[in-house]
């Protein structure tokens, strides 16, 4: 014998919701923010093997939290575009746009229609040049994606984080300075994280067709100084 | 294309290859009456600090088809890889390998070794050798970061794997130039002596082989040169090359045509 319960859409939603930030909330968040000449992308991560920001293609980055397997399937499956898209086509056509909506539809589709929703959001961040802009996609777990100006914030505590870095930083500065506000407003006033614990990429020019840098400890210290 | 998600127990892994086949993103030809153009010469020799690559730069059909085909392409920072056979199915080749290395390496937040990538292409290789006519016969030479040493990989149609301590040679002239590098050969050249070896043994394949493109001193066209070390993948500049090759013509001229002797 079984009963069926009525339950509305709207708490439906609502449960799936609060089901999805709280395992988001769960993990550390990462800060990813434009600077005069590139992107960086800035997360709290113990693992120096299990990272959270990779390299999707030439001039796209990934950055994900949440729960590391479904995020980790997530940058696999864009690298798989890209390189795949690439190859159909030509290097120039893999568009971060495309991507960060290939995403946006899975994540939908799988909040909606899923045995439960991807506890993920995750960030497209994509390096411009003379045919694209520098643009940063962040798509949540219920399949929202936006488009953010010069910095995009992931994670549970992401409001507070905004609000941090915005009153640290009101123009695009170097990348020592950006990597200073966003490591600060990760931390808080309150705390110091240490090197060891972040996890730093960049994306920039450096004559290389491929533009994304992870940075070790000793650069981020570096910068940080 | 979509976005290519698998279930664990479907996903292809970090081979572009086998996501490619999975996915259909390559084709295979089964056309057994098409004559098409083909790459000819390329030798790789090894020098005491890495190895040295040169290529010819035509392209032969039932004409030539192209002077200027650039047959030696870094596959990544250190390691280059070479072609002969159908020049179509070669440029493929070349862009399923540099794409396959860097997928693995971004998928995997790791580097393959060269003797992994020597290995990947095995069975690339075979499957297009046997299902196709239009055989294609790579060489692969790099900087192994791990022993420190330059390593060559050559093979055979059936994708057999082999590395060369000395030289190898690919394409239509290698008789001509393999008999050059076997005479001059020994194993403490340095890097200017291989650039000077390896030369001579285009030259050669040029001189003999009617599919080899020599030194082209009208249209300014001279063979690709390479050298792989530790600095990774440096191509000689056109006019360091085109000089190399004035000074074999030169000496060449001076003998009137004669190979041996001591203006070799």
């Amino acid at each position: 014998m079984s009963n069926y319960f009525y339950v509305s859409p709207e708490q439906l939603i609502r449960d799936r919701a609060e089901f999805a930030q709280k395992g988001i909330a769960r993990g550390r968040s990462i800060v990813a923010a434009i600077y005069d000449v590139g992107i960086v992308m800035v997360a709290e991560n113990p693992s120096a093997s299990l990272y959270k920001i990779s390299e999707i293609y030439d001039r796209i980055a990934f950055a994900g939290v949440g729960r590391y397997n479904e995020f980790d399937r997530l940058r696999e499956a864009g690298i798989r575009w890209a390189d795949g898209t690439g190859f159909t086509y030509s290097r120039g056509d893999v568009d971060a746009r495309a991507l960060a909506n290939f995403y946006a539809q899975h994540l939908g589709d799988m909040f909606t229609e899923g045995q439960k929703p991807l506890e993920v959001e995750v960030l497209v961040a994509q390096l411009g040049n003379q045919s694209r802009e520098t643009k940063l996609y962040r798509v949540a777990y219920e399949g929202t994606i936006s488009d953010e100006s010069r910095f995009a914030v992931l994670g549970g505590d992401a409001e507070t984080i905004k609000g941090r870095f915005a009153a640290a930083e009101d123009h695009l500065e170097p990348l020592s300075l950006t990597l200073k506000n966003a490591v600060g407003a990760l931390a808080g006033p309150d705390r110091t994280i240490d090197v060891s614990d972040l996890e730093v990429g960049i994306l920039e020019d450096r004559g290389n067709r491929r533009t994304f840098l992870r940075l070790n400890d000793e650069q981020v210290s570096e910068y940080l100084r | 294309m979509g976005l290519p998600l698998f279930s664990a127990s479907e996903d292809p892994g970090p081979s572009f290859f086998h996501f490619a086949e999975r996915t259909g993103l390559t084709t295979n030809a089964l056309d057994h009456s098409m004559s098409s153009p083909h790459a000819t010469t390329v030798i790789a020799l090894r020098y005491d600090h890495g190895v040295v690559m040169v290529g010819d730069r035509q392209a032969t059909g039932n004409y030539i088809a192209s002077r200027d085909v650039r047959k030696i392409e870094p596959a990544d920072r250190f390691t280059a890889l070479a072609i002969s056979g159908t020049a179509a199915r070669g440029m493929e080749f070349i862009r399923m390998a540099q794409l396959s290395f860097e997928h693995y390496e971004k998928m995997t937040d790791s580097a393959l070794s060269l003797e992994g990538k020597a290995n990947y292409l095995s069975p690339i290789i075979q499957r297009n050798n046997l299902t196709t006519p239009l055989i294609v016969l790579p060489l692969l030479a790099g900087w192994d970061l791990q022993s420190a040493t330059g390593r060559i990989f050559e093979y055979d149609g059936a994708g057999g794997c082999y590395e060369r301590f000395d030289f190898a040679t690919i394409g239509s002239g290698s008789p001509f130039a393999e008999s050059t590098l076997r005479l001059g050969f020994s194993t403490d050249l340095d890097l200017e002596a291989a650039l000077d070896l390896g030369a001579l043994s285009i030259y050669e394949a040029g001189d003999n082989d009617p599919s080899t493109g020599g030194p082209d001193f009208v249209r300014n066209i001279y063979p690709m040169m390479v050298t792989i070390s530790v600095n990774g993948f440096q191509e000689l500049t056109a006019d360091d090359v085109a000089r190399r090759f004035a000074a074999i013509n030169e000496r060449r001229t001076q003998s009137g045509g004669v190979a041996g002797g001591s203006l070799r």
